[in-house]
């Protein structure tokens, strides 16, 4: 992993999210202006100076928006990510001493998750749970817990078969031993890759939750709500969702590329999930450029 | 939004392009799985409802809800039998296209759902069909002359509309196409049934900023099953029988290389319905996400859960759309059973 | 050319028997750009109604000629020659259109690991009646008729349930007659089998040669028959070439070079087929390997592995001389 990590592009994605998540946590001490500060003598005004990136449509400064809008859209899509580790590696490592029955409903559960488009679980969630993004972001961890489910447990489901792990066992090594020797070191690196995946997603998901005006009152600054403030002014401002679009791309850009390089440096891919029915391969149906595991629906 | 991770080529499958992979052996247990997953997702959908604390009487009155008035509506909508109940005859009756009334205005979630639902539907659609013309037509060029310059810039468009999320594709169609270009409206709807000319108007940008990523995959899968089908002896046996590329390339070729493509069309469609929620904000659609943002704001359970168990069904149906062609384009699975008895040699 | 009907071709439109179906002269392969030749003058003739067969082990370029025949070489591949000529036409210059109209009608091939060569999601009937409504314009009943005479003219029984099987559902050799069938739909002048029995069990083998022998005498079709196995192609051709790395070593009238090869390497060929005169006591495996196409040796390209060998081989290259009845060989041990 460490191996991945020393290769150019890597490089390049860690440095892009070290800056992003810099300015989460600085964020708003960061900007030059009062992100909520209106200036009616400068609306819409292009990049200028004062004004890096322009105003938006009450004078309030782009810039500073951007920077004090990174914090709560990385914190919640680190939120989410954090439920679905949560809810989906440990179930994922117990699930391989499942007998074959509950097996099946356990990923028959999975498919159902897989099935709820985030966004629109997100909302129901929001509907009935309270407008916060909190429970939005609880809302897409559950529905995100199925990827870890699914990598976890098939990583997990090769190695049970493995037989360095027998041999441990044989060798006396307790099952708690075996578990973090063995099975971590196996299980952690397609865990940080999908990690890096759903957190892509994650950020896709609270950006267009934001977008519609989901979890946040209206003044606080978000990347989704500057798309949606953008909109109404495109007539004038044809470039301004731009600036939002362009950091949300960069950051998801540069989380994909990290993970595409951690998977790399894996030698092989983990084994798909024999599963209940699992057929003879068929070439002809057996796609040669797959999707991956980790897809948005946001 | 749709898929919005730039696919990397040739690694892991999908579970989801496994599971199709794994070519359904037949409809029934294709069926028996569906129905499983869609029982659960009610349980999901209903626990949604049951976990909250919202009640219709705070829907409606607010503040000003007396515990009088909760008991007497929570009486009326039927929430205080137990759970077990109120979930069995709201799921027989859901099944029945029953989803329960309103809490906010009363009105049956089933008609709300069904004047929202064909809006999503055609645009869907539409942008199905989109997906399916300009990602084969990019596929299939590229992979005609695999390592040309089209091939290359087929590929690399298809990564960067991977990339891109509907909403971005949405705004930037907005910003080039309705405020630069003044060709079609930034807004709005007219139903298909009442004149197609101006709903084609108007669901053509939605469509075009849903298919793109679509197209996208399937342009991408196709040129790759393309090259790998063409390369194939039965690719070289049809050449040798005389037949011209053309026909080798669309009798043969495309039949036996569309299987995983069909399947990324199939994963496309919740894609498409995800998708929907924002890009119905932005083109300003009257469509089932709008409904579910508006039952949010209300926080009228019955709508959500309605919205969203449809929306389940009309994946599932998808899925099952897409298992029944494959099932289609495998005769070997359909056919297996024959197997035993062939006809010997002289 | 006319437009080929399939079934009733007038017999004038045949090639007499006799009259040269297949030409072929100092045809030359390359393999990727700049490279060395894989084939170097390659020169035969197939007859009308003859059965010409090609020899050698893998890597001796018999494929590459096989394939420039055919019009299909493998990308990166360039093939030339001074004439490359079936039934009268010239194959050197024949656009798509031209080989599309050649190939399922005067032109048919039939190859090693005959499924793979037929599309797995279509019945075999379907791909068998295919070139007959494309080449022939058949209705379709027409064209199934047609297909099913086709599929029991080559000797499969229950011809009509065959029609409606799909590929992975019959055995190798039923699906190599399938091919034939498929092959000799269009009537061809040239029949091009290579290794067409190679993955096929000895019976099966025996009866599918028998097949070509039969199809061959009704038809007045030539065969070009290209094998690794000497044993194959001896008892089923009228006249033999053998190459090594990418030359004719020896080409003569089949009979006589098996009796009597005249380059060590036909010899050794014979001897690992369990064939030829020194069968008993040499041991059956030709030592060494072929060498590699980019490194072409100035003299024999065989003396390495040569048990004849002497200094005089690796001077200047050995050409392919013809000896008092008509045999061509290119060894100095005779001369």
């Amino acid at each position: 992993m460490s191996a991945a990590l020393r290769r150019p592009v890597a490089r390049v994605a860690l440095a892009v999210l070290a800056a992003v998540l810099l300015l989460a946590v600085l964020g708003g001490r960061l900007a030059p202006l009062d992100p909520l500060a209106q200036d009616t003598a400068h609306l819409l005004r292009g990049p200028g100076a004062g004004h890096p990136l322009g105003t938006d449509y009450l004078g309030r400064d782009v810039l500073s928006r951007l920077l004090a809008g990174t914090g709560p859209s990385v914190a919640a899509a680190a939120e989410a990510v954090g439920t679905a580790l949560l809810l989906g590696v440990l179930p994922g490592l117990a699930s391989v001493r499942f007998s074959a029955p509950l097996s099946w409903v356990a990923l028959r559960a999975v498919d159902a998750l897989m099935t709820l488009p985030f966004t629109l679980f997100a909302i129901a969630a929001v509907g009935v749970l309270g407008n916060g993004l909190h429970q939005a972001m609880l809302a897409l961890g559950v529905l995100l817990a199925p990827l870890f489910f699914r990598v976890t447990r098939a990583a997990a489901l090769g190695l049970d078969r493995a037989q360095y792990v027998e041999a441990a066992e044989l060798m006396g090594a307790g099952r708690f031993t075996v578990l973090r020797t063995h099975v971590w070191r196996k299980v952690l690196p397609t865990v940080a890759v999908t990690t890096a995946h759903a957190l892509a997603t994650a950020l896709l998901t609270v950006a267009s939750l934001t977008f519609l005006g989901i979890g946040v009152q209206p003044p606080a600054p978000t990347w989704g709500g500057m798309l949606a403030s953008d909109l109404g002014f495109l007539a004038q401002q044809p470039w301004a969702p731009a600036v939002p679009t362009a950091l949300i791309m960069l950051t998801v850009g540069a989380l994909n590329l990290l993970a595409d390089a951690l998977r790399d440096a894996e030698p092989a891919a983990p084994a798909p999930d024999p599963g209940p029915a699992a057929a003879a391969p068929d070439p002809l149906r057996e796609p040669e450029e797959a999707r991956d595991d980790h897809r948005v629906r946001v | 939004m749709s898929a919005a991770l730039p696919v990397p080529a040739g690694r892991t499958a999908g579970w989801l392009l496994r599971r199709a992979a794994r070519a359904p052996r037949s409809l029934g247990r294709v069926l028996a799985s569906a129905v499983t997953v869609f029982l659960l997702s009610s349980v999901l959908t209903f626990g949604l409802g049951a976990v909250s604390d919202a009640n219709p009487a705070a829907a409606v009155l607010g503040e000003t809800a007396t515990p009088a008035d909760i008991v007497r509506l929570n009486h009326e909508f039927g929430l205080d039998r137990p759970l077990w109940a109120q979930f069995g005859s709201w799921l027989g009756h859901a099944v029945q296209g029953d989803l329960g009334r309103s809490w906010f205005t009363t009105l049956p979630v089933g008609d709300s759902i069904a004047a929202a639902l064909p809006v999503d539907l055609s645009i869907a659609g539409l942008a199905l069909l989109l997906a399916v013309l300009l990602g084969s037509a990019a596929g299939i060029a590229a992979a005609l002359r695999p390592g040309s310059r089209l091939d290359r810039a087929v590929t690399a468009l298809c990564t960067l509309l991977g990339t891109l999320p509907a909403f971005v594709v949405a705004i930037g169609l907005i910003t080039l196409v309705s405020v630069q270009l003044q060709l079609l409206p930034s807004g709005g709807y007219v139903p298909l049934g009442q004149d197609p000319v101006q709903w084609l108007r108007f669901a053509l940008l939605p469509a075009l900023a849903l298919s793109l990523d679509a197209a996208a995959g399937i342009a991408r899968q196709l040129r790759t099953s393309l090259v790998g089908a063409l390369r194939e002896n039965w690719a070289t046996g049809a050449t040798m029988r005389g037949l011209s590329r053309r026909r080798v390339l669309f009798g043969h070729v495309l039949r036996n290389a569309a299987g995983p493509a069909v399947t990324v069309l199939g994963m496309s469609v919740p894609m498409l319905i995800g998708g929907a929620v924002v890009t119905e904000r932005i083109f300003n659609l009257p469509g089932i996400a709008q409904l579910s943002l508006r039952a949010a704001e209300q926080h009228d359970v019955p709508v959500i859960q309605g919205t969203l168990l449809v929306t389940v069904a009309v994946v599932l149906v998808a899925n099952l759309a897409v298992d029944a062609g494959l099932l289609a384009l495998n005769p070997a699975a359909r056919r297996g059973a024959r197997r035993s008895a062939p006809a010997g040699a002289r | 050319m006319t437009t080929a009907s399939v079934s009733d071709r007038p017999l004038s439109d045949r090639p007499a028997p006799g009259s040269p179906v297949l030409e072929v002269e100092n045809l030359r392969v390359s393999v990727g750009r700049g490279a060395a030749e894989a084939v170097r003058e390659v020169s035969f003739t197939v007859l009308a109604g003859q059965s010409v067969g090609l020899v050698g082990e893998s890597g001796s370029g018999k494929t590459l000629t096989c394939r420039a025949v055919l019009g299909l070489p493998a990308p990166g591949v360039e093939a030339a020659a001074d004439t490359l000529a079936l039934a009268g036409t010239d194959l050197l210059g024949l656009d798509g259109r031209g080989w599309q109209r050649l190939r399922g009608t005067r032109l048919g091939a039939v190859f090693q690991d005959p499924g793979s060569f037929l599309n797995p999601s279509l019945t075999v009937g379907r791909q068998l009646a295919e070139p007959l409504r494309v080449h022939g314009g058949l209705s379709r009943p027409d064209a199934r008729r047609r297909a099913v005479e086709l599929l029991d003219s080559v000797g499969l029984r229950d011809p009509e349930t065959v029609h409606d099987r799909y590929p992975h559902e019959l055995s190798g050799g039923m699906l190599q007659r399938v091919l034939i069938a498929i092959a000799v739909s269009g009537d061809p002048a040239l029949l091009v089998a290579d290794e067409a029995t190679t993955a096929l069990d000895t019976v099966v083998q025996a009866e599918v040669l028998d097949l070509l022998a039969r199809l061959r005498e009704e038809r007045g079709l030539g065969l070009l028959l290209v094998s690794h196995d000497l044993a194959v192609v001896a008892d089923a051709t009228d006249r033999l070439l053998v190459l090594y790395a990418g030359e004719v070593v020896e080409d003569g009238p089949t009979a006589s070079v098996v009796a009597a090869p005249a380059h060590p390497y036909t010899e050794a060929l014979l001897a690992v087929a369990g064939l030829g005169p020194g069968t008993r006591t040499r041991f059956p495996v030709i030592p060494g390997r072929p060498p590699a196409p980019a490194t072409p040796a100035p003299g024999c390209r065989f003396a390495p592995r040569c048990a004849y060998a002497t200094p005089d081989c690796t001077l200047a290259p050995i050409p392919l001389t013809t000896g008092p009845d008509g045999r061509k060989v290119r060894c100095l041990k005779g001369s």
